[in-house]
């Protein structure tokens, strides 16, 4: 099988941790008042998704999980060349953890269809885990290359180069399999003007919006919902603590010419007690 | 306090470590895990054991129980040389099947390979996994939330698993003491390993090593480690470290040439620099690099990314020189000056020479 290829993206909603908006005193995030963004790392994800469709021809498909204005990153995705969303949202998916949230994304992968190959981001920017990728391939017991900065297929054989300590590995097996992205994978391409203008064609036609973004719940999927949400996790957070600036405060010498800013760092730290002889 | 039961799962509180090694090398965080594990075991009051997978392992199963465990458990066997996902996975959940009781804890290293194979285990068996820990302790857990009421009661032997959360400015204790194993990765150089002993006694037991076709499915073309080659970082009492803020390769000049105002110094680099070839992977420092503990870490042009910042972060003092005023190095550096690195470090040598002239003349006034 040379192509086309069947090609799903999971991508996530996340806070925008950059902006102060929505942000508890004691640090955690108010998600209703927080900026929403599509998590960075799936932007690796997704410029792999749509590599495999522009040069080897296919379908891509965007999967989420999240509240009802998740559906934002799915269009976002479309602009961006995608061929069609599914949105998992369900009040009782509240509250999960990354075997509940894999359980849920597997019952949706299976739901939405047949694929070749499946791409994550490395993590996202509020679970910050890693997880759920590998989870999700356990559940359909798949092969899994995770940390992979780049990639070409074969006649539906992948070969992939990833990151390992202290070195990289080239592996390499037959499609369908699961690929994390790390952040060292080409960024995403800008947005072109017929995605952005087809976007917002379908924004004023619901009807026809309809046709590439898809809402599901958990009956719509068949999941068994003992299995999402609170209940379906087996970790719960008991506490959270504020941890301060890391690492202390930093002395900060700023909009001072450079010998000032200088004569200063060497004055108030201790660089001077391991200066050569 | 209400009256409630104990409905922790039955345990002899035994914490297993899967141990890791790259191309026949026993991994840091391995020994830094049993020190982590040992502690848990000897609070539960059950054994310590590890699992190591490979090839001609030699010497390591010992090497092992020097550290701490109580049992080591080996699969060596040609076909588990290099780590992958679906074989390593096969040898470790065959292994926990064979346990009357499933271990209380499974520990394994936040690394590439652990974070790529403790989902799978945990998915698996079903059970909780927290990554990414920088501690790890047990202590009792009183769930009182009504949501689940099969859930609510007191737990003893709880593992509390302890990480980072939002951006690294809360702290989360994070709990499963429903189902065993609970499991849990840690950072490497967050776990202090114990002081070897060769007295230690210990068991090593050798598993069979049972694969299926479809645990082959993926397989290794080839594994890239650029060996160290005598660059010290790990004994440098100063590092001084340059990023993509550099510019280019000959930025690594000017970083030398600070180096060397430093008595037992080194320099350091980012993988986004190593990766583009600016200089070669034995500076790189991260992650996937060295962890170092310098006296003095002088970062410039380095944004402070999580995987470079676990490999330096312990640094007695951490001085970054940064022209973005948000760049995250600066949460957690000590001293931080904003400014353009071809200004400030060129100035931060001149004043050096400086203050090293008038050292000089001073030493000759004294020596009069
Ligand atoms: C699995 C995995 C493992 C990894 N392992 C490691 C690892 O071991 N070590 C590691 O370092 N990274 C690692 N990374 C990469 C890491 O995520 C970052 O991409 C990397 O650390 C960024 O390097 P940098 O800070 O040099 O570059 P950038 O993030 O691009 O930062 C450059 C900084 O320089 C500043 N700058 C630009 N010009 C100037 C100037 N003229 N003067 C002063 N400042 C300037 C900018 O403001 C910016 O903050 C890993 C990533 C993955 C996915
Ligand atoms: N709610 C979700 N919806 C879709 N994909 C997700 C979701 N959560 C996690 N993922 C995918 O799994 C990756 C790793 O997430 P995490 O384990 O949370 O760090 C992300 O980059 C996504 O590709």
């Amino acid at each position: 099988m040379a192509g086309p290829y069947e090609i799903f993206v999971l991508i996530k909603q996340v806070p925008d941790q950059g902006s102060k908006a929505g942000l508890n005193p004691d640090g955690t995030i108010d998600r209703a008042k927080a900026k929403r963004m599509l998590n960075p790392f799936d932007r690796y994800a997704l410029q792999a998704a749509l590599h495999v469709k522009r040069t080897y021809g296919g379908r891509v498909t965007a999967i989420s999980m999240g509240p009802p204005p998740a559906v934002e990153i799915l269009l976002e995705a479309l602009e961006h060349g995608v061929d069609r969303g599914f949105l998992l949202s369900d009040r009782r998916l509240a509250a999960s953890d990354t075997l509940a949230t894999a359980y849920a994304l597997y019952k949706t992968v299976t739901h939405v269809g047949k694929f070749d190959l499946i791409f994550c981001g490395l993590q996202t920017t509020d679970g910050d885990t890693a997880q759920v990728g590998p989870q999700l391939a356990e559940r359909l017991s798949l092969p899994q290359v995770t940390y992979c900065e780049d990639f070409h297929l074969d006649d539906g054989r992948l070969h992939a180069r990833r990151i390992i300590e202290g070195g990289v590995q080239f592996v390499d097996c037959v499609a369908p399999a699961l690929i994390t992205v790390a952040n060292s994978y080409h960024p995403l391409a800008y947005k072109s003007f017929r995605g952005a203008w087809r976007v917002q064609q379908l924004q004023r036609n619901p009807e026809e919006l309809g046709k590439y973004i898809r809402t599901v719940d958990l009956d719509i999927i068949q999941a068994d919902p003992e299995r999402c949400g609170l209940k379906g996790s087996p970790t719960i957070v008991a506490a959270t603590e504020k941890v301060g600036e890391l690492g202390g405060n930093c002395s900060m010498y700023e909009g001072h010419a450079p010998d000032e800013m200088v004569g200063e760092l060497i004055e108030k730290s201790n660089l001077k007690e391991f200066l050569v002889a | 306090m209400s009256e409630s039961v104990n409905l922790a799962p039955p345990s002899d509180g035994e914490v297993l470590v899967i141990a890791e090694q790259i191309l026949g090398e026993l991994q840091p965080v391995s020994l830094e895990l049993l020190g982590a594990g040992r502690y848990l075991a000897d609070k539960l009051g059950g054994k310590l054991s590890t699992v190591i997978l490979g090839d001609n392992l030699g010497d390591i199963p010992k090497k092992l129980i020097e550290y701490g465990a109580d049992t080591v458990y080996v699969a060596d066997d040609p076909e588990l040389r290099t780590y992958r996902t679906l074989s390593y996975r096969r040898v470790v959940c065959d292994l926990l099947e064979t346990f009357k009781l499933p271990p209380h804890i499974v520990l394994l290293g936040s690394t590439t390979t652990g974070r790529d194979l403790a989902p799978r285990i945990a998915a698996n068996f079903e059970t909780g996994l927290t990554a990414d820990c920088t501690e790890l302790d047990i202590g009792p857990y009183e769930h009182k939330s009504k949501v689940d009421p099969s859930k609510v009661g007191l737990y003893e032997g709880c593992l509390y698993a302890i990480r980072p959360s939002f951006g690294e400015s809360l702290k989360a204790r994070i709990l499963g003491p429903w189902k065993n194993p609970q499991m849990a990765t840690t950072r490497p150089g967050q776990m202090t390993p114990l002081a070897p002993d060769a007295n230690r006694v210990g068991k090593i037991v050798n598993i069979p090593v049972k694969l299926q076709k479809e645990d082959l499915r993926l397989v290794v073309a080839e594994t890239v480690r650029e060996v160290s080659k005598g660059v010290r970082l790990a004994e440098a009492d100063v590092i001084v470290s340059g990023g993509y803020g550099l510019g280019s390769k000959e930025g690594f000049e000017l970083m030398h040439e600070l180096a060397k105002c430093f008595e037992n110094s080194a320099v350091g680099a980012s993988r986004k620099v190593v990766d583009l070839g600016w200089i070669p992977y034995e500076h790189q420092v991260g992650q996937t690099g060295k962890t170092v503990r310098p006296k003095i870490y002088i970062a410039c042009g380095i944004s402070g990314a999580i995987q470079h910042r676990v490999g330096m972060s312990k640094s007695g003092t951490i001085i970054a020189i940064n022209k973005d005023p948000d760049a995250p190095i600066f949460k957690f550096a000590h001293h931080g000056i904003v400014g353009d690195v071809y200004q400030i470090v060129p100035e931060l040598i001149r004043q050096f020479k400086d203050k090293l002239a008038t050292k000089g003349e001073k030493t000759v006034v004294h020596t009069h």
